[in-house]
Protein backbone atom coordinates (compact mmCIF):
# COMPACT_ATOMS: atom_id res chain seq x y z
CA UNK A 1 0.00 0.00 0.00
CA UNK A 2 2.57 2.36 0.96
CA UNK A 3 4.81 1.49 -2.20
CA UNK A 4 1.57 2.49 -4.26
CA UNK A 5 0.99 6.08 -3.27
CA UNK A 6 4.70 6.19 -3.89
CA UNK A 7 4.91 5.38 -7.31
CA UNK A 8 1.47 7.58 -8.24
CA UNK A 9 3.63 10.07 -6.89
CA UNK A 10 5.92 9.92 -9.65
CA UNK A 11 3.09 9.81 -11.81
CA UNK A 12 3.83 6.56 -13.87
CA UNK A 13 0.90 3.97 -13.54
CA UNK A 14 1.47 0.85 -11.87
CA UNK A 15 0.20 -2.50 -13.49
CA UNK A 16 0.39 -6.23 -12.82
CA UNK A 17 1.88 -7.72 -15.52
CA UNK A 18 -0.63 -10.52 -17.65
CA UNK A 19 1.53 -14.07 -16.08
CA UNK A 20 0.94 -17.46 -16.63
CA UNK A 21 2.24 -20.16 -14.61
CA UNK A 22 3.18 -23.42 -16.53
CA UNK A 23 4.14 -26.62 -14.83
CA UNK A 24 6.52 -29.20 -17.07
CA UNK A 25 8.60 -31.60 -16.77
CA UNK A 26 11.68 -30.09 -15.65
CA UNK A 27 10.49 -27.67 -13.70
CA UNK A 28 7.64 -24.07 -13.30
CA UNK A 29 7.61 -21.58 -15.85
CA UNK A 30 6.71 -17.69 -15.21
CA UNK A 31 5.60 -16.17 -18.43
CA UNK A 32 4.91 -12.51 -18.07
CA UNK A 33 4.01 -9.75 -20.46
CA UNK A 34 6.03 -6.39 -20.39
CA UNK A 35 6.22 -5.23 -23.87
CA UNK A 36 8.24 -2.11 -23.70
CA UNK A 37 10.23 -2.94 -20.83
CA UNK A 38 14.24 -3.69 -21.81
CA UNK A 39 16.37 -6.14 -19.93
CA UNK A 40 18.68 -3.29 -18.87
CA UNK A 41 15.52 -1.75 -16.90
CA UNK A 42 14.14 -4.99 -15.75
CA UNK A 43 14.74 -5.75 -11.96
CA UNK A 44 13.90 -9.45 -10.68
CA UNK A 45 14.86 -9.63 -6.91
CA UNK A 46 14.60 -12.89 -4.86
CA UNK A 47 14.23 -12.69 -0.94
CA UNK A 48 13.83 -15.69 0.87
CA UNK A 49 10.51 -17.12 -0.33
CA UNK A 50 9.45 -13.85 -2.44
CA UNK A 51 10.25 -13.17 -6.05
CA UNK A 52 9.82 -9.74 -7.29
CA UNK A 53 9.69 -8.62 -10.51
CA UNK A 54 9.51 -4.96 -11.78
CA UNK A 55 10.33 -2.53 -14.85
CA UNK A 56 9.59 0.34 -16.52
CA UNK A 57 8.51 0.94 -20.06
CA UNK A 58 10.66 3.14 -22.13
CA UNK A 59 8.64 4.22 -24.84
CA UNK A 60 10.10 7.52 -26.28
CA UNK A 61 8.15 10.50 -26.12
CA UNK A 62 7.31 10.94 -29.85
CA UNK A 63 8.78 14.75 -30.67
CA UNK A 64 6.61 16.89 -32.90
CA UNK A 65 4.00 13.63 -33.51
CA UNK A 66 0.50 14.61 -32.66
CA UNK A 67 -1.17 11.44 -30.87
CA UNK A 68 -4.78 10.61 -32.92
CA UNK A 69 -5.59 7.66 -30.81
CA UNK A 70 -3.92 6.20 -27.67
CA UNK A 71 -4.39 3.43 -25.99
CA UNK A 72 -1.69 2.61 -24.07
CA UNK A 73 1.60 4.57 -22.88
CA UNK A 74 4.52 4.40 -20.20
CA UNK A 75 4.21 2.25 -17.04
CA UNK A 76 5.67 0.47 -14.48
CA UNK A 77 4.98 -3.21 -14.24
CA UNK A 78 5.40 -5.13 -10.46
CA UNK A 79 4.23 -8.27 -9.19
CA UNK A 80 5.14 -10.31 -6.43
CA UNK A 81 5.00 -14.44 -6.35
CA UNK A 82 5.78 -16.49 -3.28
CA UNK A 83 7.91 -19.20 -4.33
CA UNK A 84 7.35 -23.25 -2.98
CA UNK A 85 9.49 -24.88 -1.46
CA UNK A 86 10.36 -27.33 -4.41
CA UNK A 87 11.56 -25.01 -6.25
CA UNK A 88 15.71 -24.96 -6.61
CA UNK A 89 16.06 -21.30 -5.85
CA UNK A 90 20.24 -21.27 -7.09
CA UNK A 91 19.27 -22.40 -10.34
CA UNK A 92 15.82 -19.58 -11.54
CA UNK A 93 16.89 -18.61 -14.80
CA UNK A 94 15.19 -15.64 -16.53
CA UNK A 95 14.85 -14.80 -20.18
CA UNK A 96 13.59 -11.82 -21.66
CA UNK A 97 12.64 -11.72 -25.28
CA UNK A 98 10.20 -9.80 -27.44
CA UNK A 99 8.65 -8.65 -24.48
CA UNK A 100 8.10 -11.45 -22.10
CA UNK A 101 10.08 -12.12 -19.30
CA UNK A 102 10.72 -16.21 -18.92
CA UNK A 103 11.12 -17.26 -15.54
CA UNK A 104 12.53 -20.87 -15.11
CA UNK A 105 11.99 -22.17 -11.71
CA UNK A 106 13.78 -25.84 -11.64
CA UNK A 107 12.49 -28.50 -9.00
CA UNK A 108 14.98 -29.07 -6.47
CA UNK A 109 16.24 -32.78 -6.94
CA UNK A 110 14.77 -34.11 -3.65
CA UNK A 111 11.85 -32.82 -4.78
CA UNK A 112 12.17 -34.92 -8.07
CA UNK A 113 10.09 -38.72 -8.52
CA UNK A 114 12.37 -41.43 -7.63
CA UNK A 115 13.12 -45.36 -7.69
CA UNK A 116 14.38 -46.46 -4.56
CA UNK A 117 16.63 -48.92 -4.56
CA UNK A 118 15.87 -52.13 -1.98
CA UNK A 119 18.41 -54.16 -0.38
CA UNK A 120 18.14 -57.40 0.59
CA UNK A 121 18.58 -58.18 4.03
CA UNK B 1 -10.47 -13.93 -31.34
CA UNK B 2 -10.81 -9.88 -31.30
CA UNK B 3 -11.81 -8.38 -34.25
CA UNK B 4 -12.50 -4.80 -34.14
CA UNK B 5 -13.37 -2.94 -37.60
CA UNK B 6 -13.15 0.49 -36.28
CA UNK B 7 -10.95 1.90 -33.86
CA UNK B 8 -10.72 5.17 -35.21
CA UNK B 9 -14.72 5.91 -34.81
CA UNK B 10 -15.49 3.35 -31.66
CA UNK B 11 -18.40 3.88 -29.52
CA UNK B 12 -15.66 4.57 -26.71
CA UNK B 13 -14.86 8.46 -26.45
CA UNK B 14 -12.50 9.96 -24.16
CA UNK B 15 -14.99 10.67 -21.75
CA UNK B 16 -16.08 6.74 -21.30
CA UNK B 17 -12.94 5.72 -20.90
CA UNK B 18 -12.82 7.92 -17.80
CA UNK B 19 -15.46 6.72 -16.52
CA UNK B 20 -15.09 3.16 -17.13
CA UNK B 21 -11.51 3.91 -15.32
CA UNK B 22 -13.90 5.04 -12.16
CA UNK B 23 -15.58 1.61 -11.98
CA UNK B 24 -12.68 -0.25 -12.66
CA UNK B 25 -11.19 -1.61 -9.27
CA UNK B 26 -7.83 0.52 -9.55
CA UNK B 27 -6.86 2.99 -12.04
CA UNK B 28 -4.13 0.66 -13.51
CA UNK B 29 -3.78 0.19 -17.26
CA UNK B 30 -4.03 -3.57 -17.37
CA UNK B 31 -7.67 -3.36 -16.77
CA UNK B 32 -8.52 -1.99 -20.49
CA UNK B 33 -11.14 -2.95 -22.17
CA UNK B 34 -10.25 -2.37 -25.53
CA UNK B 35 -9.38 -4.25 -28.47
CA UNK B 36 -6.61 -6.54 -28.68
CA UNK B 37 -3.96 -5.29 -29.29
CA UNK B 38 -3.77 -2.18 -27.84
CA UNK B 39 -2.95 0.21 -30.70
CA UNK B 40 -1.15 3.91 -30.27
CA UNK B 41 -2.09 6.19 -33.72
CA UNK B 42 0.28 9.43 -34.23
CA UNK B 43 1.24 11.80 -37.23
CA UNK B 44 3.63 14.59 -38.18
CA UNK B 45 4.58 16.00 -41.06
CA UNK B 46 5.90 13.55 -43.20
CA UNK B 47 4.38 10.22 -41.35
CA UNK B 48 1.55 8.21 -39.81
CA UNK B 49 2.86 6.06 -37.30
CA UNK B 50 1.21 2.94 -35.68
CA UNK B 51 2.09 1.28 -32.46
CA UNK B 52 0.78 -1.66 -31.35
CA UNK B 53 1.99 -3.73 -28.08
CA UNK B 54 2.43 -7.45 -28.79
CA UNK B 55 4.54 -9.24 -26.21
CA UNK B 56 5.76 -12.70 -27.36
CA UNK B 57 5.89 -12.14 -30.66
CA UNK B 58 8.35 -11.97 -33.62
CA UNK B 59 8.16 -10.03 -36.64
CA UNK B 60 7.92 -12.99 -38.63
CA UNK B 61 4.78 -14.16 -37.15
CA UNK B 62 2.69 -10.96 -37.32
CA UNK B 63 0.96 -10.40 -40.84
CA UNK B 64 0.61 -6.89 -41.47
CA UNK B 65 -1.49 -6.15 -44.58
CA UNK B 66 -1.94 -2.61 -46.25
CA UNK B 67 -4.92 -2.23 -48.38
CA UNK B 68 -6.34 0.75 -49.55
CA UNK B 69 -7.11 2.86 -46.88
CA UNK B 70 -6.49 0.05 -44.11
CA UNK B 71 -3.66 -1.04 -42.61
CA UNK B 72 -4.59 -4.54 -40.96
CA UNK B 73 -2.35 -6.45 -38.49
CA UNK B 74 -2.79 -10.07 -37.87
CA UNK B 75 -1.33 -12.90 -36.11
CA UNK B 76 -1.82 -16.06 -33.72
CA UNK B 77 -0.37 -16.29 -30.10
CA UNK B 78 0.91 -19.69 -29.12
CA UNK B 79 0.38 -20.68 -25.61
CA UNK B 80 2.82 -22.37 -23.74
CA UNK B 81 3.09 -26.28 -23.29
CA UNK B 82 2.70 -27.87 -20.24
CA UNK B 83 0.12 -27.88 -17.39
CA UNK B 84 -1.30 -24.28 -16.89
CA UNK B 85 -1.95 -22.92 -13.12
CA UNK B 86 -2.33 -19.70 -13.84
CA UNK B 87 -3.31 -18.22 -17.55
CA UNK B 88 -3.42 -14.42 -17.83
CA UNK B 89 -1.72 -13.91 -21.16
CA UNK B 90 -3.81 -14.05 -24.24
CA UNK B 91 -3.53 -16.58 -26.64
CA UNK B 92 -4.97 -17.28 -30.13
CA UNK B 93 -5.70 -15.43 -32.93
CA UNK B 94 -6.25 -12.01 -33.24
CA UNK B 95 -6.81 -9.23 -35.85
CA UNK B 96 -6.67 -5.19 -35.55
CA UNK B 97 -7.51 -2.96 -38.53
CA UNK B 98 -6.38 0.18 -38.29
CA UNK B 99 -8.44 2.57 -40.83
CA UNK B 100 -6.03 5.21 -42.68
CA UNK B 101 -8.02 7.88 -44.60
CA UNK B 102 -5.29 9.93 -46.19
CA UNK B 103 -3.11 8.96 -48.86
CA UNK B 104 0.05 7.34 -48.57
CA UNK B 105 3.25 6.20 -49.90
CA UNK B 106 2.42 2.29 -50.16
CA UNK B 107 6.19 1.37 -51.25
CA UNK B 108 7.76 3.02 -48.23
CA UNK B 109 6.17 1.50 -45.57
CA UNK B 110 8.31 0.08 -42.55
CA UNK B 111 8.05 -1.97 -39.68
CA UNK B 112 10.12 -2.91 -37.09
CA UNK B 113 9.69 -4.56 -33.69
CA UNK B 114 11.79 -4.34 -30.14
CA UNK B 115 10.51 -5.43 -26.16
CA UNK B 116 7.57 -6.45 -28.11
CA UNK B 117 6.14 -3.38 -29.52
CA UNK B 118 5.58 -2.77 -32.75
CA UNK B 119 6.13 0.35 -34.92
CA UNK B 120 4.66 0.58 -38.55
CA UNK B 121 5.68 3.97 -40.42
CA UNK B 122 3.62 4.97 -43.33
CA UNK B 123 4.94 8.09 -45.17
CA UNK B 124 2.04 10.58 -46.60
CA UNK B 125 2.36 10.58 -50.33
CA UNK B 126 3.63 13.96 -51.54
CA UNK B 127 0.18 15.38 -52.84
CA UNK B 128 -0.83 15.12 -49.08
CA UNK B 129 1.40 17.16 -47.62
CA UNK B 130 0.72 20.87 -46.69
CA UNK B 131 2.48 22.96 -49.61
CA UNK B 132 3.51 26.93 -49.69
CA UNK B 133 1.66 28.69 -52.26
CA UNK B 134 3.43 32.07 -53.41
CA UNK B 135 1.20 34.45 -54.72
CA UNK B 136 3.25 37.48 -56.59
CA UNK B 137 1.31 40.40 -56.63
CA UNK B 138 0.82 42.03 -59.63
Amino acid sequence: MIEETRTEEKGLPRAKPATDIVETADGFYIYMDIPGVSKESLIIDLNEDEIKVSGRTAYPSPDGEKLIHVEFGNGEYYRGFTLSHIVDKARIKANVKNGVLELHLPKAEKAQPRKIDIQMG
Amino acid sequence: MVIDFSPFFGQQTPLDRIFEAFWSPSMSISQRPYAYPPVNISEDQENITVRCELPGMDISEIDLTLTESSLVVKGERQPAKGKYYRQERPTGAFQRVVNIHSPIDRERVTAKMKDGLLEVVIPKSESSKPKKISIDIA
